[in-house]
């Protein structure tokens, strides 16, 4: 270590609680810009992995307006679609409310075609295909309940109760995990058929249809595939709105508000309280070391290096606040994504936000020790020795 | 050699003008021990700042060795500083935060020593003054008489041909005066260092070999007739 190097870690333990506050707050600063953007990153993950070879039929009217039945067969029918899937948002929790999670009916079979990315890692596929109660979860699921293959678990269905408000009871034939962010660990799909056979039984009529999922054949006829299917339904009892895998997971992250914005007003804000507390503490350390610049000055330093004591200070405070909060972003992540798994699926602190997260470092260190580096460098000499 | 030609230095404070040297002319010969008294405001600190390149006279020539030191400017005037002189102050003006050792070595960083060299020259430095039993103590773990040693070992651990000095004496008790005296009168016999000591103590003075009066900014007399 060089005698500067020495002299600006020194001038930090000087005032050491000092210090050790203002460490703290960078610490927490950081760690909630990684936590915020973390979140962002998450949200835009499944976006990101979408695939081009899925297109999504929904109404035009409303996501949570249901689709016939029978569009299903017209949709295979558009030269092109190679494969379709039914899914329908269940709604139900298992004992109490609190223990909401995902849950879809789907055609299990079209499910497991068209989702290769849903990687069976316990149980197996034959037997979720065999018995129609059978369910396949994610191993988030699995890890957050404690369920394993072969347990039956019962559900009450609060969107669509039984005739005779029993709960539904499903048998946990696999446990998938997903390989990519198209598909989050803590979804429960079930069968179709044992759906519509329960709301038939209930409700005298087939169940309608949340959404549909299609196939293309080849992703570049994507835009002729949801413009014929846009129009087909023109005049029916639901027109529809087709759009790519892309833009459909984009709706779900436009749901929960319009969060990048939200999370990046917030990061601003924490960033300027904590570069106004930095800045403050460099402008006292440069008040207490006027002296000590003089003496540098006198022993023949120049400006420059008295300007870089100071803005050393700065950047070594930041870099230590700024390393210790990437750092117990990266240490709590697993705990985190435990913690928020249902609101946030396969939550992760991806590279770019540890990177981001110095680049601000280095930001706020530059910041906080410019004003006072530059006092320094202005500084006379024989006017910092009287001033002491 | 160092040479003041005519300087004038005035400092303005709320719009007052406050004349501190009077067009001081001054020859003072190299390997000398001088002091300079005076009353307060003389002009002594005044004259050891403008010596030392710390600061610029309104008006005259200040010469060191041929060197125009008001005409350098910037990063070539810290590297005279740096070449050429060494400060000691009444208030020690040691770096709190580091070690003596540090304190003395600090300086040499500014030259093309290696590290093993800096802290053999530091080392040599406290031992002239007595201190190498106290390289690891901080100045607030000193007393002030170790403290002015250690600041000294800093003045001269460049090896620069001068010495200011600015009060040293002037915060310490009469043994630890008597020992800094010593010291800087070593200095100058051993090593043939030119000093300028600014002192009140007439005591202090009459270790030096020339006493230089300034009164109001102007020689009270000329160390040249007495020389």
């Amino acid at each position: 270590m060089g005698p500067m190097s020495r002299l600006v870690g020194r001038q930090l333990t000087r005032h050491p609680i000092r210090s050790v506050l203002t460490v703290g707050s960078l610490t927490v600063a950081i760690f909630l810009l990684c936590l915020l953007r973390s979140l962002v990153t998450t949200l835009e993950a499944g976006v990101d992995a979408a695939d081009s070879r899925r297109l999504w039929v929904m109404s035009s009217v409303s996501l949570f307006a249901d689709l016939p039945l029978n569009y299903q067969r017209k949709i295979e029918q558009v030269e092109g679609v190679a494969n379709t899937c039914k899914w329908q948002w269940f709604g139900g929790y298992y004992q109490d409310r609190s223990n909401w999670f995902a849950q879809f009916a789907c055609d299990e079979k079209r499910l497991l075609e068209m989702w290769p990315e849903l990687e069976i890692i316990e149980g197996n596929a034959d037997d979720f295909l065999r018995n129609k109660t059978a369910c396949v979860i994610g191993e988030g699921l699995a890890r957050q309940f404690g369920w394993k293959v072969g347990d039956r678990v019962p559900l009450i269905g609060a969107l669509f109760p039984r005739s005779d408000y029993s709960v539904w009871e499903f048998d946990i034939a696999a446990i998938y995990r997903p390989k990519k962010a198209t598909l989050d660990e803590q979804t429960m799909f079930f069968h179709w058929d044992y759906f519509a056979e329960t709301q038939r039984a209930s409700e005298g009529r087939d169940p309608n249809v949340g959404v549909y999922a299609l196939e293309m054949h080849d992703p570049a006829a994507a835009s002729s595939i949801m413009a014929t299917i846009d129009s087909m339904f023109e005049n029916g009892p639901m027109r529809v709105r087709t759009t790519t895998e892309a833009e459909f997971t984009r709706q779900f992250v436009e749901m929960v508000g319009n969060v990048p914005r939200l999370v990046a007003w917030i990061g601003t804000g924490v960033l300027l309280a904590i570069l106004l507390a930095v800045i403050n503490t460099m402008l006292m350390a440069g008040r207490e070391q006027i002296r000590e610049i003089g003496i540098l000055k006198a022993l023949g330093f120049t400006d420059g290096t008295s300007a870089r004591v100071l803005l050393g200070q700065s950047l070594f405070l930041c870099g230590i606040g700024g390393g210790l909060g990437i750092g117990v972003a990266k240490l709590t992540e697993g705990f985190i994504a435990r913690s928020i798994a249902r609101m946030f699926p396969g939550y992760h602190v991806v590279g770019s936000t540890v990177a981001l997260a110095a680049v601000v470092t280095i930001i706020l260190g530059v910041l906080a020790g410019l004003v006072p580096a530059w006092n320094a460098s202005r500084l006379r000499p024989v006017e910092a020795l009287r001033r002491s | 050699m160092i040479r003041l030609e005519n300087v004038t230095r005035v400092y303005r404070r709320g719009g007052e003008k406050l004349t501190v040297l009077d067009g001081l002319s001054l020859d003072m010969e190299g390997g000398k021990f001088y002091a300079l008294m005076g009353p307060s405001g003389s002009g002594k600190t005044t004259m050891l700042n403008l010596v030392g390149g710390l600061d610029r006279p309104d008006s005259g020539h200040v010469a060191v060795a041929g060197e125009d030191v008001g005409a350098l400017e910037g990063a070539a005037l810290s590297q005279w500083r740096a070449d050429n002189v060494g400060f000691v102050f009444q208030g020690f003006n040691l770096i709190p935060v580091l070690t003596a050792l540090e304190n003395v070595m600090l300086p040499l960083s500014l030259t093309p020593l290696s590290r093993a060299e800096r802290r053999k020259h530091a080392e040599f430095a406290l031992e002239l003054v007595g201190m190498s039993d106290r390289l690891s103590h901080r100045p607030q773990q000193l007393s002030g008489g170790q403290e002015q040693r250690v600041a000294i070992a800093r003045a001269i651990a460049t090896d620069p041909g001068i010495i200011l000095a600015d009060e040293p004496t002037g915060d310490l008790d009469r043994d630890s005066a008597d020992q800094v005296l010593g010291l800087l009168e070593r200095l100058n016999k051993e090593f043939q260092k030119t000093i300028l000591m600014v002192t009140h103590d007439p005591a202090a003075a009459e270790r030096a070999q020339r006493i230089v009066n300034l009164d109001k900014g102007r020689l009270a007399d000329d160390p040249r007739e007495g020389a």
